[in-house]
C-alpha cells in the first residue's frame, strides 16, 4: 500500500482515538463528580433555580409526602397480589377478579391524586413562573407516560377495537 | 567508494530511449574529468547525469497521488500534529462535559420521579 496512504490513514486511527478518548475520559469523570450529590431533591434545586429558603420549604414537604407515598406503594402492591391470587384461581375473569381490579384502580387513582396534591404544594413553593414550568413537567412525566401508553395502544396498526 | 561514481546515475533511466549522445556524453565526461583533473567540482560526472534524469523526468500528473503525499508530508510535521491534537483533545473534552453533565442532570430528575411518583415508572 502507499506509504502516504498508511500515514494518513494511521493519522486519521490518531485523530479519532483522541477525540474519543478525551470525550470518554470527561464524559465519565463529570458525570460522576456530579452524581455524588445524592439528594433527590438536587434536581429541583438545579433545574428550577430555588433558593435555600425554598429548598428548605419544598424538603419539609417532600419528607412530609414520602411516608404516604410509601403506604400507598404498599397498598397498591398488596392489591396487586390479591388480583394475582384471583386471577391464578380461575381461567375467567370472574367476579372477584373483576372486584379486585376495580379496587386496584381506585388505589392508583388516589395514588395519583395524592401525588399531584404534593407536586401542587411543591409548586406553590416556587416563584410562581418556575412553579408552573414544574407543575406542567411533573404531570407529564408522571401521566404523560400513562397517555402514551394509551395512545400508542389505540393508534397502532393491526389492533384495532371492532364494536 | 570505487571510482566515486554512481553507476545508475551514468545509466539513462529509461533503457529503452538510450541513444548514441548518451554514450558521447559520457565518454566526453569521462575525458573532461581526466584533462581537468581537480578544477571540476567533486562528483562533477553524476551531477551532470542526475540534472539531465531530473529535466527529463515526466512532470507527475496534478491530479495523481502527488496530493495524497503533500497531504502526508503536511501530517508529519511536528508542529501542526501537536496542535491537532491539542485540539482534538480540548474538543473532546467539553463535549464529554456537556454530555458528562446532561447525563448527571437526567440522572437526577430520574432520582428524584423514583421518589415522588414510584408508581408511574411501571
Amino acid at each position: 500500500m502507499n506509504r502516504s496512504l498508511v500515514i494518513l490513514l494511521g493519522a486519521l486511527a490518531l485523530c479519532a482515538a483522541l477525540l474519543g478518548g478525551s470525550y470518554a475520559v470527561s464524559r465519565r469523570v463529570c458525570q460522576s463528580c456530579m452524581s455524588k450529590s445524592v439528594s433527590d431533591l438536587d434536581w429541583l434545586r438545579q433545574e428550577f433555580h430555588l433558593s435555600d429558603a425554598e429548598m428548605v420549604h419544598i424538603q419539609k414537604l417532600h419528607e412530609g409526602y414520602l411516608p404516604k407515598c410509601a403506604d400507598m406503594c404498599a397498598k397498591i402492591a398488596a392489591k396487586k397480589s390479591e388480583l394475582e391470587t384471583a386471577l391464578t384461581s380461575t381461567t375467567n375473569v370472574n367476579p372477584e377478579a373483576r372486584q379486585k381490579l376495580a379496587e386496584l384502580a381506585a388505589l392508583r387513582a388516589q395514588c395519583q391524586a395524592q401525588m399531584l396534591q404534593h407536586f401542587t404544594e411543591v409548586s406553590q413553593t416556587m416563584p410562581p413562573e418556575q412553579g408552573r414550568r414544574y407543575l406542567a413537567e411533573m404531570q407529564r412525566l408522571t401521566l404523560g407516560l400513562h397517555e402514551q401508553t394509551e395512545s400508542s395502544m389505540s393508534g397502532s396498526a393491526g389492533h384495532e377495537h371492532h364494536h | 567508494m570505487g571510482g566515486g561514481t554512481n553507476p545508475a546515475a551514468r545509466e539513462p533511466m529509461n533503457k529503452e530511449n538510450i541513444n548514441p549522445d548518451d554514450a558521447r556524453l559520457g565518454a566526453l565526461l569521462r575525458e573532461a574529468s581526466r584533462t581537468a583533473g581537480p578544477e571540476l567540482p567533486p562528483r562533477f560526472q553524476e551531477g551532470v547525469w542526475r540534472r539531465i534524469e531530473e529535466a527529463a523526468a515526466p512532470v507527475k500528473a496534478p491530479g495523481g497521488i502527488a496530493w495524497l503525499d503533500a497531504l502526508a508530508a503536511l501530517v508529519l510535521r511536528p508542529r501542526l500534529a501537536l496542535a491537532t491534537a491539542a485540539v482534538l483533545m480540548v474538543a473532546g473534552a467539553m463535549l464529554g462535559v456537556r454530555d458528562g453533565n446532561q447525563m448527571a442532570h437526567q440522572d437526577a430528575q430520574a432520582r428524584y420521579l423514583a421518589a415522588v411518583a414510584p408508581n408511574s415508572l411501571h
